[in-house]
């Protein structure tokens, strides 16, 4: 009991430190605008930028945004959603991480909200308007990538964050197809656990890393350990190019390996110059979030002439070689601040 | 000796498995991978054997590598400090955290699970808060000081020993000599077995349990060093999630009791190269990523199951033989 006076202080003070970190966050305006929630899938420097054109549009369209990251893919979201909802926001813009088992959830966002979805579709929701990317058409622009850059054909590995999600498994397919010059049918999947043989170029495997860099990172070295000959290694997910990179530069197989990248991560675009790596295939996060935003706002006001007929807003993607990389990185920069 | 002959085992039976499989798991590059993976997730797996050996608990170890993980980029690249200061600045911020866990656990008398569990939540969460979210990373500048991680020692011209691995074998031995060898290691041992006996005898087990935590958060924190500076990108949510699991299961499966007054280290890296020799195995077998958890588990638990029939079946013969 000694002790008694010093564990009440010791407990003022953690929880002081604790309350500290909630002050000074900005506040919410007036009660009359419409609030709107943008939820991602998860937490990534992407979704940093995409959170910057929302912000940027929520300004523009004069609404509140409210943008939330889940650390822990759909349970994360299905909190963070009805968290929104329990507000009573006017609308959601959501990339949803498993759209074929959440419709239950995006069901009852459609039911209390107006409901989008962006960077990945759930086609067979009841959403208005997607907005993002064909990202199998995106795949099989990686695919042509590889292609221009080893005309001959060879060996490949492929390296993806998670599979299950639409947008990750379209852009995966769409590598492949082009790989093995498919007609373009997006329905169409190949197992993970199979190699796929086409004419020119072998796909060896599909890597899963579940977002953890150091495991992507020690991935890529077994696939150099197992397949001593392996021509072509591409990184789906945004940190899966610079993991490969650092595998192949330690391996010391610079030389041997063609790596295709997709989405901009500053090391991705530096090997882009340097020439270590073939090109990328980037999105454009800002535009997602402040399309998204953009129409939330509009709907939220009555004006349903923002939607249009296909209910997809195409932000289409872009080819980053060594010829655009330079503008393109002043762009991104500008974008974020820098 | 005898605790780790199971453990060391299975590594044993793994290797050879897989190396029969699969030739080019035996390569020189493939080793050399291996060894890295084990040495950074070995480093941690000490600190944590302490804190259990002590009868505790730390949770908060994979948080406190991504907490130390992007710390160390944002001081050395955002705010442009030298790399000694910067590394000097790391190792206090784990030692304090350490300290932190010790205070609350024996003097304010909480549970180590509880203490290091709000460790875990909230070190996570100021590394994200501090970071913005935003992935940290050393860029090009510190390939020189990255060797301390991704560099090696040339044996021949295809084999080097990984500088991670060098650092662990120093960590290792000097905490094998401190456990074994030292008063205070024979104390740990002690007040883990029996605490209330430990401090009768005149240990001031306080000090000892704080000293505990302290070296697991420092190991730690020398691990979140190595881990950044391997990857070179660091995510603030997911940077170092879980990996308190992989180090508490190396000292388990390395001969710890999670009832605190036993363990050994060599068992414990021992442990850890199981657990990292597996997860290439997988890949290098080119076994489905969706199985990993799944083969792992199982490995470890027929494992144990193997280690304990034989274990009893040494007792049943030995007490046989006395009957006799």
């Amino acid at each position: 009991m000694r002790l008694f006076k010093h564990e009440i202080l010791l407990i003022i003070l953690i929880a002081g430190t604790l309350t500290l970190g909630g002050c000074g966050q900005k506040q919410d305006g007036a009660a009359d605008r419409p609030t709107v929630g943008f939820v991602t899938n998860g937490i990534a420097s992407f979704w940093v930028i995409a959170d910057k054109g929302a912000n940027d549009a929520a300004e523009e369209f004069d609404v509140n945004v409210e943008v939330m990251m889940p650390s822990d893919g759909p349970a994360g979201q299905r909190r963070l959603v009805q968290d929104l909802l329990a507000r009573g926001v006017d609308g959601i813009a959501i990339s949803p991480s498993d759209p074929k088992n959440q419709g239950g959830l995006l069901d009852e966002i459609a039911a209390n909200a107006d409901l989008i979805t962006h960077d990945s579709d759930a086609p067979e929701s009841s959403r208005l308007v997607y907005v993002g990317m064909d990202n199998y058409e995106a795949g099989r622009m990686c695919g042509r990538l590889l292609k221009k850059a080893m005309p001959d054909g060879g060996s490949v590995v492929l390296f993806i964050g998670l599979l299950g999600q639409l947008n990750a498994d379209l852009r995966r397919q769409g590598v492949i197809d082009e790989l093995l010059d498919r007609s373009h049918d997006s329905s169409r999947r190949d197992p993970v656990d199979q190699v796929i043989e086409g004419d020119k170029y072998t796909i060896l495997d599909t890597r899963v890393d579940q977002f953890d860099f150091a495991r992507a990172k020690g991935q890529a070295e077994d696939a150099l350990a197992r397949y001593p000959d392996l021509d072509a290694m591409i990184g789906l997910f945004v940190y899966n190019p610079p993991q490969i990179l650092e595998a192949v530069r330690e391996a010391g197989k610079l030389d041997q390996i063609t790596i295709v990248g997709f989405d901009e991560d500053d090391d991705t675009l530096q090997a882009i110059k340097d020439g270590t790596v073939v090109g990328t295939v980037v999105q454009n996060p800002y535009r997602y979030g402040y399309e998204s935003v953009r129409v939330l706002a509009a709907l939220a006001r009555g004006d349903r002439s923002v939607l249009p007929e296909s209910k997809f807003i195409d932000i289409p993607a872009r080819e980053i070689t060594a010829e655009n990389v330079d503008a393109f990185w002043a762009e991104l920069k500008q974008l974020v601040g820098e | 000796m005898k605790k780790i002959l199971g453990i060391t085992g299975l590594l044993v039976a793994v290797f050879v498995f897989t190396a029969a499989l699969e030739p080019n798991f035996l390569t020189a590059y493939n080793l050399q991978n291996t060894l890295r993976w084990t040495a950074l997730f070995g480093i941690i797996s000490i600190g944590a054997a302490f804190v259990i050996i002590t009868g505790g608990i730390d949770l908060s170890t994979g948080s406190v590598v991504g907490l130390i993980g992007v710390l160390l980029p944002m001081l050395l690249v955002g705010q442009g400090w030298s790399i000694p200061l910067a590394l000097a600045a790391v190792v206090v911020v784990s030692l304090i955290l350490g300290l932190l866990h010790g205070v609350l656990v024996t003097k304010v008398n909480l549970q180590p699970f509880v203490v290091t569990l709000c460790g875990l939540l909230f070190y996570r969460g100021i590394a994200r808060w501090i970071t913005g979210d935003a992935t940290q990373g050393f860029g090009t500048a510190f390939e020189g000081f990255r060797q301390l991680a991704i560099g090696r020692i040339p044996l021949t011209d295809s084999f080097g020993v990984p500088m991670p691995f060098v650092v662990l074998v120093v960590l290792a031995v000097l905490a094998g000599l401190f456990l074994n060898y030292t008063v205070w290691g024979r104390y740990m041992m002690a007040l883990g077995h029996n605490e209330e006996a430990a401090r009768f005898s005149g240990i001031n087990t306080d000090r000892m349990v704080i000293l505990a935590y302290v070296i697991g958060t420092v190991t730690a924190g020398i691990g979140g060093v190595l881990f950044a500076l391997d990857v070179n990108s660091v995510q603030p949510a997911v940077h170092g999630n879980f990996y308190e699991l992989y180090a508490i299961a190396a000292a388990v499966l390395g001969g710890c009791s999670l009832r605190g007054g036993e363990g050994s280290i060599l068992g414990v890296v021992i442990g850890a190269a199981v657990l990292r020799v597996l997860y290439n195995a997988i890949n290098i077998l080119g076994i489905p990523t969706q199985l990993e958890f799944a083969i792992i588990g199982a490995v470890i638990l027929l494992g144990v199951m193997a280690d304990e029939l034989v274990k009893r079946f040494v007792v049943a013969r030995s007490a046989a033989r006395e009957v006799v």
